[in-house]
């Protein structure tokens, strides 16, 4: 049965190629749309993720700590909740580093009679601890440790950075989720109308005889494959828009941290699923109205 | 009066009414069809003819009254029951009623799909009707492109193949030229040779007075 509602959906199909790919068309635009929001949002979240993981605490020890003082201090760190890494840069390296920053105005450096820069802990912090209030918490512990003069880890930006992530972070949840919901209405819209231009035909093989099952196969069929072939339709054309314009835009080269990335196979097989499933949908209720006596 | 009796009946009608809204179409029908019988059901525009042949196939339903048609009590039959009623008819309309993207041959051959028949059994069945009615050579076309004349062959075609016991034609002649009308009127003889029962509705006198076949005169509704 099922097989032979498969072959008449296919015939049905060939029969109507202007409708079923007005239709296909129609689906593969949306879901072209919802999956670029999705591409988009995806890729900011990342990215903003990914400046976030490049936050550190910076450490500021006293003058003069002695080696076995500075290393029992740097276990005491190290052993802290949220912290991945310690490195120890003494204020010699400090300084060679930032003669080597400043470059032609190293010569500024050349005129103080002593480095004034401290021995400093850099800190980086384990993937658990990357909420802002995590942060403000662990380096107020390190603050208020032996030898540590100083703590710093860009708090003003971090508050800042903080309101606009989760404000993108919504923003994007939101605007998806209106796309989505948009994309779920044309689709189902699209199919009801392609069950409707066909209203005739229905009626007239219900007066040949044909049961329920007969006519709501292939039309089911019909629809799945249509939702089907939308989606990987509109998969496709992002995938190659992808191609053709991310190797023009490469913010690799500007940030090193980051890299742009195609949804995931997941998620298009998601999408995919989710337009046969309201291809489905969109069917059930369209016929549902044609197949009153 | 019109009612033949007789215990070889195929469709019974008694006191059949139909209304829509306060409109009557029918009022207070008793009929009896035997098998093989050749009837014309005629009567001026609006007298019934159309809502007599919808009420039989189950196009419609009765307002009150009932029907029997080979059996079955079509106020109690259920609605899967309806496919198996409409598979004892071929039914013929004035403007056919092709489905305009499929073949003729997919025309045709859809009542025995419906029917379930394997595809292989579907082909020779199909041909040997579309070479009955004379439009074998046109099988692959689609019906836009076909006449009035040939369209209306497709549909007889459509309802012969599944030899059903009755055939139904509302107005079947009602849109075509008088040479096509009767070579039509000759396909629903030779339908009705083959043993089927075949009621005909039509307001065409010419018709009616050149063919033999018991007439069933319908005015405003009422059988006169």
């Amino acid at each position: 049965m099922l097989i032979f509602a498969a072959r008449r959906a296919l015939t049905d199909i060939v029969n109507n190629k202007f409708l079923h790919i007005v239709s296909i068309v129609t689906i593969a635009l949306s879901v072209f749309i919802v999956s670029a929001f999705s591409l988009f949002f995806n890729n900011a979240t990342d990215f903003l993720d990914a400046w976030r993981k490049g936050v550190r605490i910076i450490a500021y020890m006293s003058n003069n700590v002695a080696e076995p003082q500075r290393t029992e201090l740097m276990e005491t760190i190290r052993n802290s909740s949220g912290v991945a890494a310690i490195e120890f840069i003494s204020k010699d390296d400090a300084y060679n580093d930032l003669k080597e920053k400043i470059g032609q105005q190293s010569s500024l450096l050349d005129g103080l009679d002593k480095n004034p820069l401290p021995d400093s802990l850099e800190i980086t912090l384990a993937d658990s601890c990357r909420k802002l209030e995590d942060i403000e918490e662990l380096s107020q512990n390190i603050g208020g440790l032996p030898y540590v003069a100083d703590v710093e880890y860009a708090q003003k930006w971090l508050h800042r950075f903080n309101g606009i992530y989760n404000l993108f972070k919504v923003t994007g949840l939101v605007l998806v989720s209106i796309f989505f919901i948009a994309t779920l209405l044309i689709i189902a819209n699209t199919i009801r109308l392609t069950m409707y231009s066909r209203r005739e035909e229905i009626e007239i093989i219900r007066i040949i005889g044909a049961d329920e099952e007969f006519i709501k196969y292939p039309l089911f069929f019909e629809a799945v494959a249509q939702g089907f072939l939308g989606g990987v339709a509109g998969i496709l054309m992002l995938y190659l828009a992808f191609v053709l314009t991310v190797p023009n835009f490469a913010p690799e080269t500007v940030f090193s941290f980051f890299e742009i990335r195609f949804i995931s196979v997941k998620f298009s097989l998601a999408i995919v699923l989710c337009s046969m499933m309201i291809g489905w949908v969109g069917c059930f209720f369209s016929i549902r109205k044609f197949l009153k006596l | 009066m019109y009612a033949v009796q007789g215990n070889n009946s195929i469709i019974r009608m008694f006191h059949v009414s139909k209304w829509y809204g306060k409109m009557v179409a029918l009022s207070d029908v008793t009929l009896n069809v035997c098998q093989n019988e050749f009837i014309f059901v005629t009567g001026p525009s609006g007298a019934g003819k159309s809502t007599m042949i919808k009420l039989l196939y189950m196009g419609e339903t009765v307002s009150s009254g009932s029907i029997l048609v080979d059996g079955m009590n079509l106020a109690r039959i259920s609605k899967k029951q309806i496919p198996m009623l409409r598979r004892k008819f071929g039914v013929i309309f004035q403007d056919f009623k092709l489905i305009p993207t499929k073949t003729v041959f997919q025309n045709v051959s859809l009542v025995l799909e419906v029917a379930g028949f394997k595809p292989k059994e579907i082909y020779p069945l199909v041909m040997d009707v579309l070479e009955r009615v004379g439009i074998e050579d046109r099988s692959e076309e689609f019906p836009p492109v076909l006449s009035g004349g040939e369209k209306q062959r497709v549909a007889i075609a459509r309802a012969m193949v599944g030899t059903p016991k009755i055939v139904l034609a509302d107005e079947p002649t009602g849109s075509l030229d008088p040479d096509s009308a009767a070579h039509i009127f000759q396909l629903l003889r030779s339908v009705h040779e083959r043993g089927a029962t075949v009621i005909i509705a039509t307001h065409d006198q010419q018709m009616i007075n050149n063919h033999h076949g018991r007439v069933v005169r319908l005015v405003k509704g009422r059988m006169a």
